[in-house]
């Protein structure tokens, strides 16, 4: 066993005795392969996100004995719940010991009779579909990261899900979790005290607080979800328009008709359009004057699909859509969550293919103030790749969060040719990712709606989105956390702790 | 019943251009221009059998996808039949 050097011999003594040897994880291997997710990431600079050590509990108790130890030590705590998200939740800025909960993937019960079921964070959704479908039933919590994301790291972020609009996203789908705080104490948080309540007035709503804490107030180790009949049927009709202002018309009237079976609808730019015909040839083989799509989705019972599928098709066709036909549109829809599992390339500028990693800065934005944006942030990826070939905008979309067209998922996707980068184009991309989350505040809306927003760059903007908001996240932080453990260095909150000693 | 033929799957049928950047050699398959795949990522040899298998399998994939979130699809192309029906 290769032990880590800056932990002392007694801290992994201790650990071994709380886990096993065989879990408490010393190897390099097993170290390196936990500095990164899959956000923008400097690759040149790998070593310094490396954690000393990883540990893989099972049980509540076994987390809570790890946390109580890293106060008594002062070690840095950074959970792993998949490290899958986009905002870089599970990175460690300061080593320490990183908690990796894929052991926790129990499924403890199925409750027929009140559709729910309480699981270990670490199980994956997909999985988990798989035995609930045998009883009729889904978790409909839909995210890219379908296949390898868990639960816990949905709580983490508090995450978005692509058929939202229908079913609610992590928020609203998990009812109930365990959290062990930052001090080793154990709670359960949900809607009132109840493991099982929807809807409850009592006390605050602590449920909120611990969505989408990053790791920086503990670690949910044990979650009840809400569970729904699996849905007798889907549609999932494309549309292509000649032009962006049409497609984003509809996007309108779509997602403002309310059809009860609607679960989301989404608009592809120019870019995006361009970037598919490039790069994704095998699905979207389209002719020159199309320059926007859409895409609407509805899952519920056949009869009520059908007919919510009529309207949504009669609005499309109203505003001058063509619908691409059943082949692409069931086969694009069936590869959302492609983007986590197939290799992905750029372009030079001069045009020459090279391997790039998907990277997607997303807010959310209301309906009105998309296009400007849309144009903003195209301008800022553009100054960009004007600067450097490493970088290539892959176009944005607009995905409705709500069913009433409120606001919308606002993505642009930027391939990064990771190799490539240097000291000089990281701060170029850092200071391009705090320009686009500038123009999400400046348009009234949030810096993220999805990932999180705690990676360089944008979270320096995030006291002056959430205003005395921030002041309480640090009151809170400072309260609950008093020897900064858990994720330091995440969301800016080594503030809360000024002039004081806190773990490295 | 045909054997296995070496020479058969290590050449890939004829290349028609789709679009500036884009061929294609079977139906419904479409490949980035190995014009743009000299430099910086280079081509592998395929044989014909396994491109097809890759092709195949994602099929698989995304009807098993279907079907895991829901017991049918409804066919686009026959809601806008209804739409016209008078």
């Amino acid at each position: 066993m290769t032990i880590a050097p800056p932990l002392a011999d007694e801290v992994v003594e201790e650990l071994v005795h709380v886990l096993g040897t065989e879990h408490v994880h010393t190897s390099k291997t097993a170290r390196m392969a936990r500095a990164r997710v899959p956000a923008p990431f400097p690759v040149h600079r790998w070593a310094d996100y490396v954690p000393d050590l990883v540990v893989t509990p099972v049980t509540t108790d076994e987390v809570a004995e790890i946390v109580r130890l890293a106060n008594r030590y002062r070690i840095p705590l950074v959970p792993r719940d998949g490290g899958t998200g986009l905002t870089d939740g599970a990175r460690p800025e300061r080593r320490g010991i990183v908690v990796d909960v894929k052991r926790m993937n129990q499924i403890e019960e199925i409750d027929l009779d009140n559709r729910t079921c309480t699981v270990g964070v670490g199980i994956n959704m997909l999985k988990l579909n798989e035995v609930l479908g045998v009883h009729g039933l889904i978790y409909p919590d839909n995210p890219a990261s379908y296949p390898c994301s868990l639960v816990g790291g949905r709580i983490g972020t508090s995450g978005w899900s692509l058929v939202g609009a229908r079913f609610g996203h992590s928020r609203d789908l998990v009812l109930s979790f365990d959290m062990v705080l930052p001090t080793g104490d154990v709670i359960t948080v949900g809607d009132g005290g109840g493991r099982k309540v929807t809807k409850s007035s009592t006390g605050y709503q602590l449920k909120h607080l611990f969505m989408g804490h990053q790791g920086t107030l503990g670690i949910a180790t044990r979650a009840t979800l809400k569970l729904y009949p699996k849905p007798e049927a889907e549609f999932s009709p494309f549309w292509a328009f000649e032009d962006f202002d049409d497609a984003y018309r509809t996007l309108k009237h779509l997602s403002q008709a309310g059809i009860a079976t609607f679960a989301g609808a989404v608009l592809f730019d120019e870019w995006k359009v361009a970037y598919l015909r490039r790069d994704d040839e095998a699905y979207i083989p389209q002719p020159g004057d199309v320059r926007s799509l859409v895409c609407a989705v509805a899952y519920g019972n056949e009869d009520e699909v059908r007919a919510g599928g009529k309207r949504l098709m009669r609005i499309a066709r109203d505003n001058g859509a063509r619908y691409l036909g059943d082949e692409i549109s069931e086969g694009d829809w069936a590869a959302r969550h492609d983007r986590y599992a197939t290799p992905l390339h750029g372009r030079t500028r001069d045009g020459q293919v090279v391997p790039m990693s998907w990277h997607c800065e997303d807010s959310a934005i209301s309906y009105t103030e998309l296009p400007a944006v849309k144009d903003k942030w195209h301008a800022i990826a553009a100054r960009l790749r004007e600067r450097f070939d490493a970088f290539d905008d892959w176009g944005m979309f607009f995905y409705t969060s709500g069913d009433t067209g409120t606001d919308f998922l606002t993505e642009i996707d930027i391939g990064i040719w990771e190799q490539r980068l240097d000291d000089e184009m990281w701060s170029a991309w850092v200071e391009a990712k705090r320009d686009i989350a500038a123009v999400a505040v400046e348009h009234g809306g949030s810096i993220s709606a999805c990932h999180g927003a705690c990676r360089e760059g944008e979270v320096d903007l995030v006291p002056m989105e959430l205003g005395g908001g921030y002041d309480v996240m640090l009151k809170v932080k400072r309260a609950l956390d008093p020897n900064n453990i858990m994720n330091p260095g995440k969301y800016g909150l080594d503030r809360a702790y000024e002039g004081e000693v806190s773990a490295r | 019943m045909k054997g296995y033929r070496y020479a058969d799957e290590h050449e890939p049928p004829q290349a028609k251009q789709v679009t500036e950047t884009t061929i294609t050699r079977f139906e419904h398959v479409y490949e980035v221009d190995p014009d743009l795949m000299t430099e910086h990522v280079t081509q592998q040899t395929f044989p014909n059998w396994d491109t097809l298998r890759i092709v195949h399998s994602r099929h698989d994939h995304l009807d098993w996808m279907h079907r895991h979130w829901a017991g049918t699809v409804i066919s686009g192309e026959q809601i806008l039949r209804e739409l016209d029906e008078p």
